[in-house]
Order: structure tokens, then sequence, then C-alpha cells
């Protein structure tokens, strides 16, 4: 009851509103661990990102792209500047964002159906959570899965059940972090696949993290391209591709071959 | 939760058949040469009986241990159950609360630190030759190993799934209840086990210092009255019952099967 009523005020709070300013607005960031003298991973970092828009972060390992989401996401405060989230001050998790992070962090003691619901259980009724985790194992492809527990699954069917756990709950803004870079490049392949199919049937705000080029360039309206440490967003390249993307054959277009080599110029590769 | 009752009969099935079949012929070799070493040595019985008169004795004297067991039993049961509750919960205020940490926990290791088996005339002195003073003594042995395994095993919640509850907005009643506790419990399931032979040592103890019954009280008797035969059928009888208490703790642990990363 009382939860009830705390979910009703945020969704109030949140006015949909998006206005000239993007869904996410980052307004030079910056980021010291171990104080002044310590180590400066991000340097006055702004970037925008608008109302149902897939950004991708890419930079070089260690340069702080995932310090950058994590600070969106509200798991780590800022040393300067400020982030806001669909009109809110982040300074711990909102209600409307998702994350998924490049361990899976699943249970080990619940099973697929039961880490699908974990984030929903406690707002819904055991028949409203059926009513989700029904749909979202068809969604992800893990039909006939339910009931095996994660340690009885492969490390791409995990990483699918990690991103149902953030999807079902409907957030608009989604924050992944490398989610496949665990995994091999075949299974890679095909959970970038999934993930544009999903985004393409639900739009919603995406940051990714990657390393990846062809990553970023296959699902992205946008790439930033993050410098080495202490790290700021040097450019952004428009991914002027059409959609709806079929990941196989957009390969062969020569747009995307031009994007993907301007990105490795500027990332100096 | 994922608790399913259908994994008892899958740990029946599980046992392991073979080495239960070896390990019972090994046994009744030994008890054969135990046997004929000696008819063969001409050991005088109240020194060392021979496996059948053993048996022999169990089955006379069915009645009396049967009768002390349950005495014993009571003790070790009462003393397990208060052993894991407070256990459980010093070894919750020790982690979520800072000041008990310094204060508590400190008494704790102090008080483990006491040979417990030399406090069990005192414990006799200030509860008497009932059953309070028994259940006390099985309660100090298996106390201990519940507290540390319990603490071990709230400290090994992966930081990963903690953040993750946190990006979930979880409250902290669901991050203890959904998260803490389900990663505690195979550490905790590992101190119940160390614990409960424990707690049966610690029953007999008291036994053996003051009381008028159970089994540890009849090893006693039978050692005054000479009759070494009934010594060996009690000590059988403490070694099975701490042998079926464990096995009912291990039957019950199995159904956490999980370990947290």
């Amino acid at each position: 009851m009382k939860m009830d009523n705390i979910i009703t005020k945020d969704a109030e709070g949140t006015t949909r509103a998006d206005g000239p300013r993007g869904s996410i607005v980052v307004d030079r960031v910056d980021k010291r661990f171990g104080g002044e003298a310590g180590v400066h991973v991000l340097d006055g970092v702004d970037l925008e990102v608008a109302d149902c828009e897939f950004v991708s972060l890419l930079g070089p390992s260690g340069c702080g792209k995932s310090t950058l989401l994590r600070i969106i996401a509200g798991l780590e405060s800022a040393s300067g500047g400020r982030v806001e989230v669909l009109g809110r001050h982040v300074e711990a998790p909102l209600e409307d964002v998702g994350m998924v992070f490049q361990t899976h962090n699943l249970l080990p003691w619940r099973n697929v159906e039961s880490n699908l619901a974990l984030g929903v259980e406690r707002r819904l009724s055991a028949s409203g959570v059926r009513d989700l985790v029904g749909p979202m194992v068809e969604t992800l492809g893990l039909y006939g899965f339910e009931k095996r527990f994660p340690h009885e699954l492969s490390g791409g069917m995990r990483q699918r059940v990690a991103i149902g756990q953030a999807l079902i709950r409907d957030p608009r803004i989604l924050l992944m972090d490398e989610p496949f870079g665990a995994l091999d490049a075949l299974t890679r392949d095909r959970l970038n696949l999934e993930l544009l199919r999903i985004w393409q049937a639900e739009r919603k705000t995406v940051v990714l993290v990657t390393h990846s080029v062809v990553e970023s360039v296959v699902l992205s309206d946008r790439v930033l391209v993050m410098s080495d440490r202490p790290s700021r967003v040097v450019e952004a390249v428009d991914i002027e591709l059409p959609r709806p993307r079929d990941p196989k054959s957009i390969r062969e277009t020569p747009a995307f071959g031009e994007c993907v080599v301007k990105l490795n110029r500027i990332m100096g590769l | 939760m994922a608790l399913t009752t259908q994994r008892i009969p899958a740990v029946l099935g599980r046992l392991p058949w073979r080495t239960i079949r070896d390990a019972t012929v090994f046994f009744l070799l030994l008890a054969l040469g135990w046997e004929a070493a000696v008819r063969v040595f001409e050991i005088k019985p109240y020194l060392l009986p021979t496996p059948s008169a053993v048996a022999v004795e169990t089955w006379n004297s069915a009645a009396l241990l049967w009768q002390h067991g349950l005495i014993t039993l009571n003790e070790v049961l009462l003393g397990f159950a208060s052993a894991v509750i407070l256990g459980v919960v010093i070894a919750l205020a020790v982690f979520f609360v800072p000041l008990f940490k310094r204060t508590l926990y400190p008494l704790v290791i102090a008080l483990q630190g006491i040979p417990k088996v030399a406090l069990a005339p005192l414990i006799v002195v200030w509860f008497g030759y009932g059953v309070s003073s028994k259940v006390i003594m099985a309660f100090l042995f298996a106390f201990f190993p519940v507290v540390i395994s319990t603490l071990g095993g709230l400290a090994t919640t992966p930081d990963n799934l903690l953040e993750h509850f946190r990006a979930l907005r979880m409250s902290a009643w669901d991050t203890f209840w959904k998260l803490r506790v389900p990663s505690a419990l195979p550490n905790f399931i590992d101190g119940c086990k160390v614990a409960m032979p424990l707690a049966v040592i610690g029953a007999v103890v008291g036994e053996f210092v003051g009381s008028s019954d159970g089994l540890g009280n009849l090893i006693l008797l039978a050692s005054g009255a000479s009759r070494t035969a009934l010594m060996f059928a009690t000590l059988l009888a403490v070694t099975v019952l701490s042998l079926v208490l464990y096995l009912v703790v291990e039957l019950l642990g199995s159904l956490v099967w999980w370990r947290a990363r």
C-alpha cells in the first residue's frame, strides 16, 4: 500500500514533457578517484541524449566511459558538474532507468522466471508478474528455459536474462555497460540483432558503453567518442543509416563502411 | 524462493551406494579382527569386551539406552536450537550495528577462548543437576561456530549483486531477505554442521559433571560398576545419536545447493 503511493508520486513527479533539452543531460561532469592528487577520470564531460535516441559511448578501455554511465545511473557520484535524467537531478538510481551490467548479476538461487520477476514482484500481484514474465521470456527467446537456473545457462542466455531484468520494469531509459563484452563474437552478433529488434519494437532512450566500433555503428543513432584519461567527449558521429536495420545486410553497405572508417580514424586506429 | 522439496529424494538417489557397501564390509572385517584378537589373546572382558558381547549388551540394555538417549537428545536439541537462534541474532547485530562489532564481538571471541569443559562444574553449580545445565553446556559448545559462520556468510554477499539491487531500487528489507539471507545460507549451514556434533559433546560433558541421567551419566555408572560392555554400548548410542543428528542437518542443508559467486 505504502509502496503504491510512492510509485504514483514518482510517476507524477516525472513530468513527461521533454522540452528542448534531452532526456539525459550531462553538464561539465568531473570525476576524480582519491581526491585532488588521485586519478582524474572525467574532465568536464558534456553530453545530451534525446528522447528515444540510441547513443553509444565509445573509447579506449579504462577511459572512464563506464564511470560516466554509472554516474548517469546514480550508482556513483560526480566530483563536479551535474547530471539530469528526465528533468531530475540524479543523486541515486531513478525509477525510470534500467541498468545492464557487464557481468550478468543473476541470483544463483533463482531460476530464469524468478530472476526476471525480481525487479517487479514487489509492486505487482503474482498474476501481474506472470503477465509480464511470460511475454518477456518470449521476447528474449528463452522459451523452454524458464525453470533453468543461471548455472544451467550459457553466457549469452544469462546476459539475455540480465537485459530482461532491466526491460521488464519498462524503463524509459536503458543504460548498458558493455553488456556483451564478455561474450564470444558470434553470440555478441546474435545479441546485437536481438537488441535491435527489441529496441525497434519499443523505442527507449539507450546509452550503450562499448569498445566495439562495429557494434556502436550497427546499433546507434549517434556515437560519442571519448578520449583517454582524463576523459571527455572528443567527437560525436551521427550514424545516418536507415532503420529498421538488419545487422547482417547493413554491414555490406558503403555508408556503414564509411562510418566505421571514420570512427576508427578518430580513435587513432 | 527456489526451495524445492523434491530435492530431498534427489539427495537420497545420489547417496554413494558403492561407498556404503565397501565401508560396511570394511567395518565388519574390523569387528571380526577385534573379536578374534580378544579371544586369541584372552583379554579380560572388563578391559576390552568382544564386539559380540557389546552387541548382546546393547540388545539387553536397549530400553535403558533409549530412555537415557531421549534425555540427552532433548538436551542437545534445546542447546542446539538456542545456539542457532542466539548465534544468528548476535551475528546480525554484530554485522549491522558497528557498536556491537566493537563490543559484543570481542566478548564472543573472548568467551570462545575459555575452555568450555572447564566451565562445566561452574554451570552445574549455577544451574543445578537438572536439564538446564546440560542445555547450557550444549549451547556453549554449539554457539560459536554458528556466530562465526553466519557472520562470514553475511560478509560474502557479492558487491556486484548489492549494486545491482541498488540499481533496481530494492528496499533495505528486500535486499536483506532476497540477497543477504540467501547469500549467507550456505555458510550458515556449514556452521550448523560443525555445531551439531559439538552440541552432543557439550551435553555429554554436562552429564559427566553433574547429572542423574542421560547417556553421559550412564557411561559413568557403567564405569563405576565395571560393566565395560555397557560403556561400549552407551558410547555406541552417543555416536549413533550424533551421526543421526548430523545427517538431519546435512539433509536439511542440501536444500541450500547454491553458492553466491
